[in-house]
């Protein structure tokens, strides 16, 4: 998006382009480009941010109400409208509250630690489109940044169940770590078919290669195994139900939190809500079509006899773009919610075995079958 | 090569097993969203404590004789009864009666055992104090009468699951005057006294004695 190229491009593709817009009016008021593309740098950033915050909050708030639904209750009622506000207000009481550093604790590493959760979790939104140009950066490694980027995570965890100084925190920490390495293989693999059959890492590109046919064109068709393990191992880098031995409160109180209060125990909350937010728009962007309508939006503007280069248009089209982007990834995370009323939470050994005699077997058979596909069929397969 | 077949078979039939029950228990927690809350939203709402709910335990001064008895019944003798023997009318004088409902169980024997029934069960069963000593209760405050539930405006009473119609799970919304499952004991009462009352009519009718060993 920040490449000049993006002039060329914006005149060829359909759709609108903010920056593009936004630097030519500065520069028609007598702003130099530079200048402009200075200023427009941390418009989408903040942006991001805000909307990465907001998406915690409507996920904390949906997850306490449909925990309260599967258990026949009612849930947070009386913070704002049907509690809308509740999240807020935890939020706020975690603003206030001491900070607390236990005395034999390593205080640098103790600090560092929930820093370097959230950071990495927050980066990785650059690589999410919700429409054509509507991406922070359309990076070329794309897809493989996050995964990169995930990997810093289990660092931050190891480091702050370390620096705790306390046995259930060090216990939380490594098996946070021991998960998070154990299912970043099968994650990175059945990513690597989708890459495979697109033939680009660019989160744009995997998201464009499913649009020609609208629903019937979507990896998940393609590609359903993978994309279960993908699914799988999402929960289990979020550290979601089924997989969230590492703060199991029976066992181990909570796990690498056990230490934390107030506003670095905030982080970790912050940093968990929005890796689950991310991990669903991911999915949902590798294989459930993206910013794409079940129908394209193209065909519809044909037949209703409009261009998709009108404004009006363009404008309905990025709308739906976003709404369908938060519309499948809100989907996922109330699956996400459901699995966690339905399923036990495994044993270590138990996941342990999953992701390295299941999940990473099967995965690499999913990577072999897509590879054999693509060479046999290559029209259906993006040879 | 067959056995490593046959491990291959049964590893997948296992993990079509695993996807059936998960997606079964996945139905079942789906299923739950369309469910009504059952819970008591506990300030605005209550449930109607049963008849024999055995709550503050409320006494009566005036019928107390001092008697002593609801300290001998009572597993802690908690009861302190305050009395003085009058030299002049040799009756024991009460002066001061109280119970402790920090230390009280509630069993009920007190009330169970009292001569004069100066002693009941209230429904009564929101003790909280910021302060224990101030649950020990003297004969002023066990004499005050609770609040009940059904009259007190800013509560909806809610009927608990055994006083509910018969197939009925939730206390919301349920329309008034419905009876619940099952006869009062008043009814059987009844039922059982029209029927020996018609026993008794025959007996004077046919005179015999069959008929009335047969009723009972």
């Amino acid at each position: 998006m920040t490449s000049p190229g993006t002039v060329q491009q914006a005149v060829i593709s359909p759709g609108i382009n903010l920056e593009l817009s936004f630097n030519q009016a500065l520069q028609g008021l007598g702003v130099p480009p530079d200048l402009a593309h200075i200023l427009w740098l941390p418009l989408p950033m903040l942006l991001v941010l805000v909307a990465a915050v907001i998406g915690v909050l409507v996920t904390v708030w949906l997850e306490r109400k449909v925990s309260a639904a599967a258990q026949q209750r009612i849930g947070p009622e009386y913070a704002g409208a049907l509690g809308v506000l509740q999240p807020m207000a935890d939020g706020l009481k975690l603003l206030v509250k001491e900070d607390v550093i236990p005395a034999r604790a390593d205080e640098l590493l103790f600090t560092l630690g929930p820093v370097l959760v959230l950071i990495p979790v927050i980066l990785s939104w650059l690589i999410v489109p919700f429409g054509q140009h509507l991406l922070i950066s359309n990076v070329g490694i794309g897809i493989f940044l996050w995964i990169a980027l995930s990997s810093i995570q289990p660092i931050g965890l190891l480091m702050s169940g370390y620096a705790s100084n306390n046995k259930y925190s060090l216990l939380g920490g490594l098996r946070a770590a021991a998960q998070s390495i154990s299912y970043e293989i099968p994650l990175a693999l059945s990513v690597l078919a989708i890459v495979m059959m697109s033939n680009s890492l660019s989160t744009i590109d995997i998201v464009e290669q499913q649009n020609s046919a609208g629903l019937l064109s979507w990896n998940i068709w393609r590609q359903p195994v993978g994309f279960l393990i993908f699914w799988i191992c999402a929960l289990a880098e979020c550290e979601r139900l089924p997989f969230d031995l590492p703060e199991a409160e029976e066992e181990l109180v909570a796990g690498y939190q056990t230490e934390y209060a107030g506003m670095k125990f905030a982080l970790f909350y912050l940093g968990s809500y929005i890796n689950l937010v991310l991990s669903a728009l991911l999915v949902s962007v590798l294989y459930l079509g993206g910013w794409g309508f079940p129908i394209p939006v193209e065909w519809i503007a044909n037949l209703l006899g409009q261009s998709t280069q009108e404004p009006l248009v363009q404008v309905i089209t990025g709308s739906v773009g976003i709404v369908m982007t938060i519309l499948k990834a809100y989907l996922l995370v109330f699956l996400a919610i459901l699995l966690r009323w339905t399923t036990p939470r495994v044993r270590i050994d138990q996941l342990l075995d999953l992701g390295w005699k299941f999940l990473l077997p099967i995965s690499l058979v999913n990577l072999l079958v897509t590879a054999s596909l693509k060479l046999a069929f290559p029209i259906a397969f993006g040879g | 090569m067959l056995g490593f077949l046959k491990k291959v078979a049964d590893y997948s039939k296992d993990a079509i097993g695993a996807a059936k029950y998960l997606s079964q228990g996945l139905s079942v927690t789906f299923d739950h969203m369309r469910r009504r809350p059952i819970t008591v939203q506990y300030p605005y709402e209550k449930l109607i404590p049963s008849e024999r709910y055995r709550g503050r335990i409320h006494y009566e001064f005036d019928k107390c004789i001092a008697c002593e008895v609801c300290v001998r019944v009572c597993p802690i003798n908690l009861p302190v009864v305050d009395w003085v023997m009058n030299k002049e009318t040799k009756k024991k004088e009460l002066r001061n009666y109280s119970i402790d409902f920090g230390v009280c169980i509630f069993c009920g024997n007190c009330v169970e055992y009292c001569p004069t029934n100066c002693l009941s069960m209230t429904e009564e069963y929101e003790l909280a104090s910021f302060d224990r000593h101030s649950l020990n209760y003297d004969n002023v405050a066990l004499g005050r009468l609770p609040t009940s539930v059904t009259t007190d405006p800013s509560v909806k009473p809610l009927r608990e699951l055994a006083y509910l119609p018969q197939g009925v799970m939730d206390p919301h919304d349920l329309p008034r005057n419905q009876k619940r499952a099952g006869s009062l004991p008043s009814e059987l009462l009844d039922a059982i006294s029209t029927k020996s009352s018609q026993s008794d009519n025959e007996e004077m009718v046919d005179n015999s004695d069959n008929d009335n060993q047969k009723s009972i």
